[in-house]
């Protein structure tokens, strides 16, 4: 370099730095917000044209595909021609649309869509995900998944979903005031009132369980005339990332239980005298889990404590209430709350036989030598353990009442 | 002689008289307005008229010593000499008989009261601020405090029309290299005629090419007196209100004298606010392109969707749509400048409320880049320095092209750029940047945060001050 005088060499150098600097990648793609479509819903169903797909197909649309998966693609629609103008007058058009397509590969399906829609899709704001529990119990989680994983646009934080219907249905509403994937994402926020609703399973998460090959529970949608509620879990086992069933709601709440990690919710049970109501409500719920290994005999022991406040009670009818009935409620609660763990553990252990509650962690933790050798036949070995368990519920309020 | 000026200088006045018993002929020369009359008919012709029942020597002298009751006399007898004093209001005597003239001193100051800083507002502080005239204005920096050592060089500058300029500094706080180097910078000003203090800061600054000014101009005393005695240097020009402080540093075009009158609670906050509002004047509208057009990801969902509420049927795309709005705001400040002030109000509601109304009725821009616009614009007012208003509006012209090129990164790269430009800077031999680059810590006390007074013992080191003490205790 040295017959260039160093103003050549600093321009030069300058020069070279800011080339490379325009040669980063980076977000390039630009695209002006409104000509774009936003998703916010993916739903997974089992292969099914629509009538619309059949009519394209007569006509000589198709390409070379299996008819495996039909998508649902919910877009905010705020861009319709009939819309431009007042917001208020168009009160009678749905805010979303819905679009189908059916084939096999999704990221092919989703790239389908450009050929139906004037903007493309984006997946910056895709909040839910809900997958068809039949065609889960096909199709492995790391298929349906894996171009939502892989998908810079998509966030990690989407929340994946069951449903025992279509999933089509779960994306409808009757308003015309309702996104129904919005309505779905903000319901997962009511854990802290009731532990019917599972803490939610974002894609990250999943992701985790699949490569852990770990099972675990996704919250269930049910969808009935546009509107929904959340019911029950399915339960995805691990080996296979494939649906196994589900548990209903009282099963749930069992498994919830031995989990422990619910915020908030009710116990109804009722007096063992009166056989009237009582109801307790959970301010906060603790679950220790114990495993024990005999010989090859793996056991476990669970300890479940809860502290709560007297909600509402049929029983007393403005009487004072003695100490002796504080403990009576007590006990009818932890009957209550034994009769779903009960329950929730046969479906998990005897029927499904996958270890969603954590067991295996547990034991992996206090006995690692052992789960070494067990742990690819964990499932089985989970269904054969024996479980016992123990339930401590302890009221420590009455509530706002006066005197009572 | 002075009979043929006469044609070239209309308003030159020639009157004769006689002196004395002897009745020599003597003559004052003055120009019209600018000499004062009273001073010529009290102290000059009285004086002299009333001699003439005497037997006087008449020579410079005896008038000088005896006669003439006026302060500043001086003697010349060169044409060159005599011709401009007289244009700018002194008197010429001359004598029959006498080789040189007595120029006598008889200007009479026309100059602006002191008023309040019209482009200095303040809530609490003085309400003085220069006028026009060199000398009430090295008066107002006199009159801050009993001070010896306050020193005021003065100079010619202007080859044909000659001008006062004086370098103000405090002779045992500044540091000499920095007083030479102003002067040597001054002395080399070689141009004809400066109409204003701007031309001064244009011939003295050190890159000319960087949207940044590394003077700073001020029209307050108290701002003047400040920088003086952190050990900068002034510079004071004749004919203008406006004084320049050197060396200048970008904190300071952030700074008001408030911050230092305000508790320092206040003071901290004021200051970090305008912190703020600088980096939202110069880029809320290349970060709303960069938004709008390639992260739609970063927007919070409801936001978003909103915004393609708002933005169906805009027929631009968002950069086309900013710069309309922006240009078309830059116009309405600068009209709103330039009207008659009893229409400027008027003129604000008319661009303001109704353009922008009905340009978002029309269709042609969104909502949110009105809020964005007008967000912009208010933050620039929250600027103290008109000079550095500029250079962030300027600058976020080019952030929004950047952005409107390469998204998000490119604002990045923007401010980068912007950067390493103000690092490298520098005024009179102070980096730009300092205190943050080079690091200072102890100059940070008065920087983004404004320190308690009792806590700022030191007068900033960057300066190299000759007493770096503020507070002895």
């Amino acid at each position: 370099m040295g017959k260039y005088s160093s103003f050549q060499k600093r321009c030069f150098l300058s020069i070279l730095c800011s080339m490379t600097l325009l040669m980063q990648t980076g977000c390039w793609s630009k695209g002006e917000i409104e000509d774009l479509s936003i998703s916010v819903g993916l739903g997974l169903d089992q292969g099914n044209e629509t009538s619309l797909e059949k009519k394209f197909d007569k006509l000589g649309a198709g390409y070379k595909k299996k008819d495996l998966i039909t998508y649902t693609l919910q877009i905010v629609d705020k861009q319709s021609e009939s819309k431009s103008g007042d917001v208020k007058s168009d009160s009678g058009a749905k805010p979303y649309l819905n679009v189908s397509e059916t084939g096999d590969s999704l990221f092919e399906l989703l790239r389908e869509f450009s050929t139906r829609m004037e903007r493309p899709v984006i997946g910056h704001h895709l909040k839910v995900i809900i997958i068809n529990e039949q065609l889960s119990r096909k199709m492995s989680m790391n298929n349906l998944l894996d171009f939502n994983l892989r998908d810079n646009d998509i966030r990690p934080n989407c929340l994946v979903f069951m449903s025992s219907g279509l999933t089509k249905k779960a994306l409808e509403a009757k308003g015309n005031s309702v996104i129904p994937s919005f309505r779905i994402f903000g319901m997962v926020g009511n854990t802290y009132r009731t532990f019917k609703i599972l803490p939610p399973m974002s894609l990250i998460k999943v992701e985790a369980k699949m490569n852990a090959k770990a099972s675990y529970m996704l919250q269930n949608i049910l969808a009935v005339d546009g509107e929904v509620k959340f019911s029950g879990a399915a339960v995805i086992k691990g080996a296979t990332q494939k649906f196994v069933g589900r548990l209903n709601e009282e099963e749930l709440l069992g498994v919830s239980w031995i989990i422990g990690k619910g915020k908030g919710g009710v116990v109804k049970a009722y007096d063992e005298k009166t056989k009237q109501i009582v109801a307790y409500e959970i301010k906060s719920m603790k679950s220790k889990i114990h495993s024990q290994l005999k010989g090859d005999q793996i056991s476990f022991n669970v300890q479940i404590e809860s502290d709560g406040r007297l909600s509402e009670e049929w029983v007393n009818q403005g009487q004072t209430m003695d100490a002796g009935f504080i403990k009576s409620v007590e006990e009818a609660a932890e009957k209550e709350v034994k009769r779903t763990i009960k329950l929730g553990l046969n479906k998990i252990q005897k029927e499904y036989k996958t270890d969603v509650a954590g067991f295996g962690k547990r034991f992996s933790i206090e006995h690692p030598k052992q789960w070494k050798k067990v742990k690819d036949d964990w499932d089985e070995l989970f269904s054969e353990a024996d479980i016992r368990y123990d339930v401590k519920l302890k009221i420590t309020e009455m509530g706002a009442k006066d005197g009572h | 002689m002075f009979y043929e000026q006469k044609n070239n200088h209309s308003d030159i006045t020639i009157r004769e008289f006689l002196i004395g018993k002897q009745g020599v002929k003597a003559a004052i020369i003055f120009t019209n307005c600018l000499a004062d009359l009273v001073t010529i008919d009290q102290h000059i012709l009285r004086a002299l008229m009333s001699l003439r029942e005497q037997d006087v020597p008449i020579s410079e002298s005896y008038l000088i010593n005896q006669v003439l009751s006026v302060s500043y006399i001086s003697l010349s007898d060169d044409m060159d000499v005599i011709l401009p004093k007289i244009l700018i209001g002194s008197t010429a005597l001359i004598i029959d008989g006498l080789s040189n003239a007595i120029l006598i001193k008889t200007a009479n100051s026309h100059s602006r009261s002191i008023e309040e800083p019209i482009s200095e507002a303040l809530v609490r502080g003085p309400r003085t601020g220069f006028n026009e005239t060199l000398s009430d204005n090295t008066a107002l920096l006199r009159k801050h405090g009993e001070n010896a050592s306050l020193s005021l060089i003065s100079m010619q500058v202007g080859a044909r029309a000659k001008k006062g300029l004086i370098i103000a500094y405090i002779k045992d706080l500044a540091d000499p290299a920095l007083v030479e180097e102003v002067q040597r910078r001054v002395s080399k000003i070689s141009i004809d005629n400066l109409p204003e203090s701007g031309y001064v800061e244009q011939l003295i600054e050190d890159n000319f090419l960087s949207p940044f000014p590394q003077v700073q101009s001020t029209e307050r005393p108290d701002r003047v007196i400040g920088a003086l005695m952190e050990g900068r240097v002034a510079i004071l020009l004749d004919g203008t209100p406006f004084a320049l402080i050197v060396p200048v540093t970008f904190s300071m075009l952030l700074q008001s004298p408030e911050d230092y009158y305000e508790r320092w609670l206040a003071g901290t906050l004021l200051r970090m606010l305008r912190f703020f509002a600088a980096l939202i004047a110069l880029l809320t509208p290349a970060l709303y392109i960069s938004f709008i057009a390639f992260h739609p990801g970063l927007i919070p969902t409801k936001l978003a969707i909103s915004i393609i509420g708002a933005r169906v049927g805009v027929p631009f795309s968002s950069l086309i749509e900013a710069l309309i709005m922006e240009v078309a705001i830059e116009i309405l400040r600068e009209a709103g400048l330039r009207l008659p002030k009893p229409i400027g109000p008027a003129m604000g509601i008319v661009g303001g409320l109704i353009i922008g109304e009905a340009a978002v009725q029309a269709g042609i821009v969104s909502p949110i880049l009105v809020i964005v616009v007008s967000v912009t614009a208010i933050s620039s007012f929250a600027i103290p320095q008109y000079s550095a208003g500029i250079t962030l509006r300027m600058l976020r012209f080019a952030a929004m092209f950047c952005s409107a090129a390469f998204g998000m990164y490119g604002v990045v790269l923007f401010f980068l750029l912007l950067l390493s430009h103000i690092v490298k800077l520098k005024s009179f031999g102070i980096p730009y940047a300092s205190p943050a680059v080079p690091y200072s810590l102890s100059d940070w006390k008065d920087f983004f945060v404004r320190m308690p007074i009792f806590m700022m013992k030191k007068r900033p080191e960057m300066l190299q001050n000759t007493d770096s003490k503020r507070q002895k205790k």
